[in-house]
Formats: C-alpha cells, sequence, structure tokens
C-alpha cells in the first residue's frame, strides 16, 4: 500500500511534470544498525520516482559504499543527495522525508529537475555573490 | 541557495532522528537554522530577512 493517497499522487505528479532534467536521487542507509527511517525513505523515494520517468532512485549503503559516501560527503544515514542530470545540487536531506519534510523534498527535486531557482532577483545576487564555502544546516520535524 | 552557487551546501535534518546534532545545537524548536557552526536563525524568515542573516550580512546591504 503506497503513503500517498491517489489524489496526492495526481497532485504530485502534475506538480513534478515540469521537470525537464533528469534527477537522481541517491539514497544512502544502512542495513545493520540502522533505523528504520531508511526504510520509509526508500518507500517514499520510490513512490516520487513511479510518478515520473526522469526521477531515478540509486541505493547505497552507508557502510560498504564508501567512495560514494566520501565523494558526496555524507555523514550520517539515511541521506538523500539530490542530483540534476549527475551532477551534485549541493542539496541533502538527513532522515525519512515525511510530513513538512516531504514537501522540502519536492521542492528540491523540482529545482533539480527544471534547473529554475525560485528566489528574488536581489536575494539571488546576494546568493551568487558567496566566495566561501557556505555551510547550512536546517532543522525541522515532520509535524 | 545551494543550487544558486557551488560554495553552498545545505542539510535538512529531521531533528528527532538526530538527536545528537539536535542537542549539538540546542535544538528546542523548529525550524532552526545553523550556517557554518556560527550563524542560528530561530523559525521561519522572509527570504531576503533569511539569506540576509544566514549569509551575515551587514544591514545596509540589504535596503
Amino acid at each position: 500500500m503506497g503513503l500517498l493517497s491517489p489524489q496526492d499522487e495526481a497532485t504530485l505528479k502534475q506538480h513534478l511534470s515540469a521537470i525537464t532534467l533528469p534527477v537522481q536521487l541517491v539514497l544512502f542507509t544502512q542495513t545493520f544498525g540502522g533505523s528504520e527511517s531508511g526504510d520509509v525513505a526508500k518507500q517514499i523515494l520510490n513512490e516520487i520516482a513511479s510518478l515520473n520517468d526522469k526521477i531515478t532512485v540509486v541505493e547505497k549503503n552507508f557502510v560498504l559504499d564508501s567512495e560514494d559516501k566520501a565523494k558526496y560527503n555524507v555523514d550520517k544515514a539515511p541521506a538523500i543527495v539530490i542530483l540534476s542530470d549527475d551532477t551534485d545540487t549541493r542539496m541533502r536531506m538527513y532522515g525519512a522525508p515525511t510530513g513538512y519534510e516531504f514537501v522540502g523534498l519536492v521542492e528540491a527535486i523540482i529545482v533539480a529537475g527544471t534547473g529554475k531557482i525560485d528566489l528574488d532577483p536581489e536575494t539571488m545576487k546576494w546568493v551568487q555573490a558567496v566566495d566561501k564555502p557556505t555551510h547550512i544546516q536546517v532543522f525541522s520535524t515532520p509535524t | 541557495m545551494a543550487a544558486a552557487n557551488e560554495k553552498i551546501t545545505a542539510d535538512a535534518i529531521e531533528a528527532t532522528e538526530f538527536m545528537d546534532l539536535s542537542r549539538k545545537y540546542r535544538v528546542t524548536g523548529v525550524p532552526k537554522t545553523i550556517v557554518n557552526e556560527t550563524i542560528e536563525i530561530l523559525g521561519g524568515l522572509p527570504e531576503k530577512m533569511f539569506v540576509r542573516q544566514a549569509l551575515d550580512m551587514p544591514e545596509e546591504q540589504g535596503t
């Protein structure tokens, strides 16, 4: 049984139809010693990917796939790395993307899949002027 | 922001799942944003205000 209702699926599919670029969702989970949220994350990503053929889910093992873990600088699991046409968007989600987090995931997928960033032009100038490494961590909860 | 600049990385973290991190950054309410381990932004802010604070911009640059 899916996590999304048929109506939610239809709405999501409509939103995702704007995607023109391939989007890869690289999911790192831990088989042994990991939390159940990895399974939830996998189910959510697979449901999203089933709604648009440009979205694919790539599963990685947090312990065994150490090269990819280092490549994407992933330090905890479950982790979702969002790629746009195989290019790192530098957007990460840690934990199962449920509730409000799901909305953030969908927005990130749409940014990755359209290349369009919904920022005010002036804000965009400020962001593009950043010339030093900047690590942003946003803590939230599903509800 | 991360998608707009290669220097920026953005992590969305489920606070209840990563309690060690939540304790480290004293996350008692969400959303809470930490930038470069030093800047803390509590709550959701309008876009310009958020970006100005996240990038540690002097007040006059945003007005």
